[in-house]
């Protein structure tokens, strides 16, 4: 009897294997989440939302009467808490009763829950709450704790939900080939691919609806600029202000400490490279804002979008700012994307494969108020790879314009493009080409 | 024999005949495959999935896109598809095969025999749509 492959194995252009044994392991390990949530949440259920709901809508209110006081204590691995707690006097339907109820919060100082049973009086009157079904348990307030039941939905629902698309997911593919998953629309790359091309029939190419929405000042679209520079500014921007916030909440609570005459060495000691860290993130954010502020903005225009292998397009390029770049350069670019998983890392990698510097100026003037403008010609390689993107997979192409201001460091910024394949009647050019 | 004593299984051949002698197509071509195959004695198939798709290869977690797809599981058809068989389709503008550094996109046609038992083979043949040069490292950039 052979034992079945839980993975297919290819030798040269044949694979083998069974897939459906392939898919087994992933499904246990999604029916073991579930199993985890069931289990998990019927415990929470049980011991916390039941045991609450019923003390909400079972328990019967009488008035209680305060004839002892004491600690319970409870001795865990963690170490020994005490809550303050009531012994009552109170009515039931079969008779006068008297049981504990706990009363207060915990505390892992004995001092601090005894000095909360001060103010208690023996003889006061309280409302109480008791089960008629067990009248021996009492308690001195009612209502829900929310943050409990999120807990209790959220960590048993976040299982379920994972384990249960995950298993779903699994039944789903058993038995069934790559093939037939992915004609089957069940693949993620095919909900991708139809959403984006399904309606010219360029499965894998990009949409450039994105690039196409902007009319330019002189050429018929201004690119929008995506590049490292904005990320980096949204990066310490949110930085800065996430770090900050919760120094400020920390820094109100020392403050508020320090007016009440107290002092908490331990805040006091944190405070410190808090604070630091934080003025880091500002100066930062600051440097960068300058930075991309002070060298000027950067407008690329292109006469037609989405390009054409062997086209030839305008290209206007219009910098601001002032002052003097040592160089600028306007350069075309394809890159290359892989997505890929390393351990439990997702990683990406990139490589340009293809640079073409379209043109460069030295010693550029830029005055306030006025822009360096200058038109350039663009031509795509006539074997050029078109725009390709999958979920894990991308080739990408950009016009990039790379700068040296002589008062600030250099920058890049990248401005993409789409490419289409070239046409049925093959490869072709534009407008631009046919002026040209 | 095996080491067992069980008769050895013979690994199915499958051979694809490609309407272009040298494998190569353009976009919105017609494709046409002839494929024959051969199957050890008394081996049951239940199912015979014939397809034309393209995968990426390369750094990336693959990816896949499947132009063409038939899926036979009648029994008179199965006993048909099982020993050979033709099928073809017209292929889209893209994506064109491309040989990058990091990312390569191959086109392919496969037959996939399903067994009884729940084993099944497949069999890959690779083709090319479009002629793209292969990719070279531009200036030794790495973003």
């Amino acid at each position: 009897m052979r034992f079945p492959r839980f993975f297919s194995k290819k030798r040269g252009h044949r694979r083998t294997g069974s897939e459906a044994w392939g898919s087994i392991g992933e499904g246990l390990f999604h029916a073991a989440l579930v199993a985890a949530g069931l289990v998990f949440g019927g415990l929470l259920v049980t011991g916390i939302a039941v045991p609450e709901w019923r003390i909400n809508h079972d328990f019967r209110e009488s008035q209680g009467t305060v004839v002892g006081k004491g600690l319970a204590r409870r001795i865990t691995a963690a170490g020994t808490t005490w809550q303050p707690c009531l012994r009552l006097r109170f009515e039931t339907e079969a008779g006068s009763r008297e049981a504990w109820a706990m009363r207060g919060s915990v505390a892992s100082d004995r001092n601090q829950a005894l000095s909360r049973l001060g103010g208690m009086e023996l003889g006061e009157k309280l409302p109480c709450w008791y089960d008629p079904a067990a009248p021996e348990t009492v308690v001195l307030a009612r209502g829900y704790k929310w943050w409990m039941w999120t807990l209790t939905l959220l960590l048993p629902g976040a299982l379920l939900a994972f384990g249960g698309a995950g298993l779903a997911r699994s039944l789903g593919r058993w038995g069934k080939s790559e093939e037939r998953r992915a004609a089957g629309g069940t693949l993620p790359l095919e909900r991708l691919v139809s959403a984006t091309q399904a309606a010219e029939k360029l499965p894998a190419v990009p949409s450039c609806d994105d690039l196409v929405n902007s009319p330019g000042t002189v050429l018929k679209y201004r690119l929008p600029i995506s590049g490292p520079e904005s990320w980096t500014l949204l990066g310490f921007g949110l930085f800065a202000v996430l770090w900050n916030t919760v120094l400020v909440v920390l820094a109100v609570n020392a403050g508020l400490d320090l007016l009440g005459g107290r002092i908490d060495p331990l805040l006091a000691v944190v405070l410190v490279p808090f604070a630091l860290v934080g003025v880091t993130g500002i100066v930062l954010f600051i440097r960068e804002l300058i930075l991309s502020t002070a060298v000027g903005t950067t407008q690329v225009e292109i006469s037609d979008h989405p390009l054409r292998p062997g086209g030839r397009y305008d290209v206007l390029l219009a910098q601001g700012g002032s002052g003097t770049f040592r160089d600028l350069s306007l350069v075309l670019e394809a890159e290359e994307q892989a997505t890929f998983r390393q351990g439990t890392d997702t990683r990406i990698e990139r490589l340009v494969v293809w640079r073409s510097p379209l043109e460069s100026w030295r010693d550029v003037q830029v005055t306030p108020g006025t822009r360096f403008e200058v038109r350039s010609t663009l031509r795509v390689p006539p074997a050029a790879m078109h725009s390709f993107a999958t979920e894990h997979n991308a080739i990408s192409w950009r016009v990039v314009v790379r700068g040296r201001p002589s008062r600030w460091p250099g920058f890049s910024r990248y401005f993409p493009v789409v490419v289409h394949p070239a046409g049925p009647a093959g490869r072709q050019g534009t407008a631009a080409e046919a002026r040209a | 024999m095996n080491r067992s004593g069980e008769p050895i299984r013979q690994q199915p051949v499958i051979v694809v005949y490609f309407s272009h002698a040298d494998h190569r197509y353009q976009p919105l071509q017609q494709i046409d495959v002839r494929y024959e195959v051969a199957v050890a004695a008394g081996t049951a198939v239940r199912a015979v999935e014939r397809s034309i798709l393209w995968y990426t290869e390369g750094k990336g977690e693959e990816d896949i896109g499947v132009h063409h797809f038939e899926r036979i599981t009648a029994e008179p058809a199965v006993a048909v598809a099982a020993a050979g068989g033709a099928f073809g389709d017209l292929l889209p503008r893209s994506p064109l095969s491309y040989e990058g550094m990091i990312v390569k996109v191959r086109w392919c046609v496969r037959v996939r025999l399903f067994f009884e038992g729940g084993r099944d083979f497949v069999s890959e043949h690779v083709f090319e749509v479009g002629d793209i040069p292969a990719a070279a490292l531009a200036d030794s950039t790495s973003v």
